[in-house]
């Protein structure tokens, strides 16, 4: 297949390849993700139990509190963060978090289009988020 | 962006490790939101105090800084803690209690000071169009639609960076444009009550995600129903303000009607419990000196329940003032617990299975954060269910 290069704006630099973990739903870390292990927690989410560990984590926005940053700053020491963030909205909880935290970010990404279980190359120099390969149906 | 010459040495480092890490977040956040400059604040509000929601890492975040020598520029404020020294303090372990001190001591060294409150507004005035930097989402947005004061919903670790360097970046709703309404909503419920208000908010936020609501309908809405209000928008989206009792529906914006059914609807899934509650909570967001009063005319006389534990949190600056409601409301065998805030509190290490609430964000919070089953009714229902008849 022709990868899918989706246009982004770099809010943390870096690069990795992994596979996508998505929703349609924001999220709020704090109260939402577990920072020992990553799990997401937050009831009636649509990712409840799932990890977000070493996953390409793309939702639209955070919400909710403004604690959220430190609990990706856990995640990261614990060695349970994704490996980057792509968001549609850059929302200020999030875009902190990612910089104490250090992990690759990107945002204005119109993540509609990427599934649960792709293959993505985030290139957050350039600010692209490429879909290599679809999840096998 | 542009730097001064004096902000461009911070971000160089030639002012020490603390400040240029400071900088570089700020400077980081005002290329996003396409700032021009940075400006000066009045007044920064951090979060992030409770030991319960930061755990370890964190702290040594904060540790690094205070080491460093980093020092608030402005006047700062504090969130609250996850316990106090009278009640809880006294019943959680140990280790937690001196965790918990530890990150206070970090704030000590930076100057910030003890305010313990996620009500900073109750503490000191702020002006109309002042800049602030804070934290804590309930705050922010009563900040900027209340008050008419500006500042962005910070994260915690921003608003401690916007503390040390005594600035901001120039941008999202700091500049007059970003302020403007971009959806009209019109709410056709009648609001009876905080719970209600708290409600409207968790439904709005869930809808609105970054828009600002002018919002009609409100009917001279209580200053304490606009905190409800305001906190359980700030608890589903991402929306750091409103506009209220607007008149007329702002021309081309996207409509949305809200009706009772909505309200009802939001209050019934943030009820998880047919049971009776082991807590009865009062004070999210930290009570205001007549919600005190309140609670005091309403409780005189009476007794707590055997078996129920009554809480009632507001700010230490609150209860200082008020000496004489506290005593009043603690000889109903009540607990005024201060500085404190239950959500970020071990009430699960207390035992509390399922807790009652008047407040729709505690109710959206404690399945998770205290692994409880919530209740979520207006004041007068808690108390009839916290009190003897």
């Amino acid at each position: 297949m022709q990868p899918t290069k989706l246009k982004g704006k770099v809010i943390v630099e870096g690069h990795c390849t992994g596979e996508a973990l998505v929703t349609a739903y924001p999220i709020s870390f704090l109260g939402g993700v577990d920072p020992a292990d990553g799990t997401v927690i937050e009831k009636n989410h649509e990712l409840h139990g799932t990890r977000v560990k070493d996953k390409i984590i793309c939702f639209p926005h955070g919400h909710g509190s403004t604690v959220g940053s430190y609990i990706l700053y856990s995640l990261a020491k614990n060695g349970c963060a994704p490996k980057a963030i792509v968001n549609k909205t850059a929302d200020p909880v999030i875009v902190v978090g990612a910089i104490i935290a250090e992990i690759p970010m990107v945002t204005g990404v119109n993540i509609g289009k990427i599934n649960t279980g792709d293959t993505v190359e985030v290139d957050a120099y350039e600010g692209f988020v490429t879909i290599l390969a679809r999840k096998e149906q | 962006m542009h730097l001064t010459r004096e902000e461009e040495r911070i971000y160089d480092g030639e002012t020490g490790w603390a400040n240029q890490k400071c900088m570089q977040i700020l400077v980081r956040l005002g290329e996003l939101f396409d700032a021009d400059k940075l400006i000066p604040i009045e007044w920064a509000h951090v979060s992030g105090v409770s030991y319960k929601t930061l755990g370890d890492y964190p702290i040594e975040y904060l540790e690094a800084l205070a080491q460093a020598g980093a020092k608030v520029k402005v006047k700062t404020t504090l969130n609250p803690q996850s316990m106090d020294e009278r009640y809880l303090g006294r019943k959680l372990p140990k280790a937690l209690v001196s965790k918990q001190l530890s990150i206070l001591e970090q704030f000590d060294k930076m100057n910030v000071e003890r305010s313990l409150t996620c009500t900073p507004y109750y503490l000191h005035k702020t002006r109309l169009n002042s800049h602030l930097a804070w934290a804590e989402s309930s705050a922010t947005v009563y900040a900027n639609s209340v008050l008419g004061a500006r500042t962005n919903r910070e994260g915690g670790p921003s608003a401690l960076a916007s503390a040390i360097i005594g600035k901001t970046p120039n941008c999202g709703v700091h500049v007059d444009e970003k302020r403007t309404p971009n959806v009209s909503v019109k709410v056709e419920a009648p609001l009876r009550n905080e719970t209600q208000f708290g409600a409207l908010g968790i439904h709005l936020g869930k809808i609105m995600g970054e828009k600002i609501p002018a919002i009609r309908g409100l009917k001279n809405p209580s200053r304490n129903a606009l905190k409800q209000f305001g906190a359980g928008l700030a608890t589903t989206g991402m929306t750091n303000m409103f506009h209220y009792n607007v008149p007329v529906q702002s021309k081309g914006l996207e409509e949305i009607t809200v009706e009772a059914a909505d309200i009802e609807s939001t209050i019934e899934s943030l009820t998880t419990s047919s049971s009776k509650p082991d807590l009865v909570f009062l004070g999210c967001p930290h009570c205001s000196a007549n919600e005190l009063k309140l609670i005091e005319h309403l409780t005189e006389d009476r007794k707590v329940k055997h078996g129920v534990e009554f809480w009632v949190c507001t700010s230490c600056h609150i209860a200082k003032k008020m000496r004489n409601t506290v005593r009043k409301i603690e000889k109903t065998g009540g607990h005024l617990l201060e500085g404190v805030c239950t959500v970020v509190s071990w009430t699960e290490k207390l035992g509390v299975k399922t807790i009652m609430t008047n407040s729709a964000k505690t109710a959206y919070y404690a399945p998770t954060l205290n692994k409880a089953q919530t209740i979520l009714a207006p004041m007068k229902q808690c108390l009839k269910a916290a009190f003897e008849e």
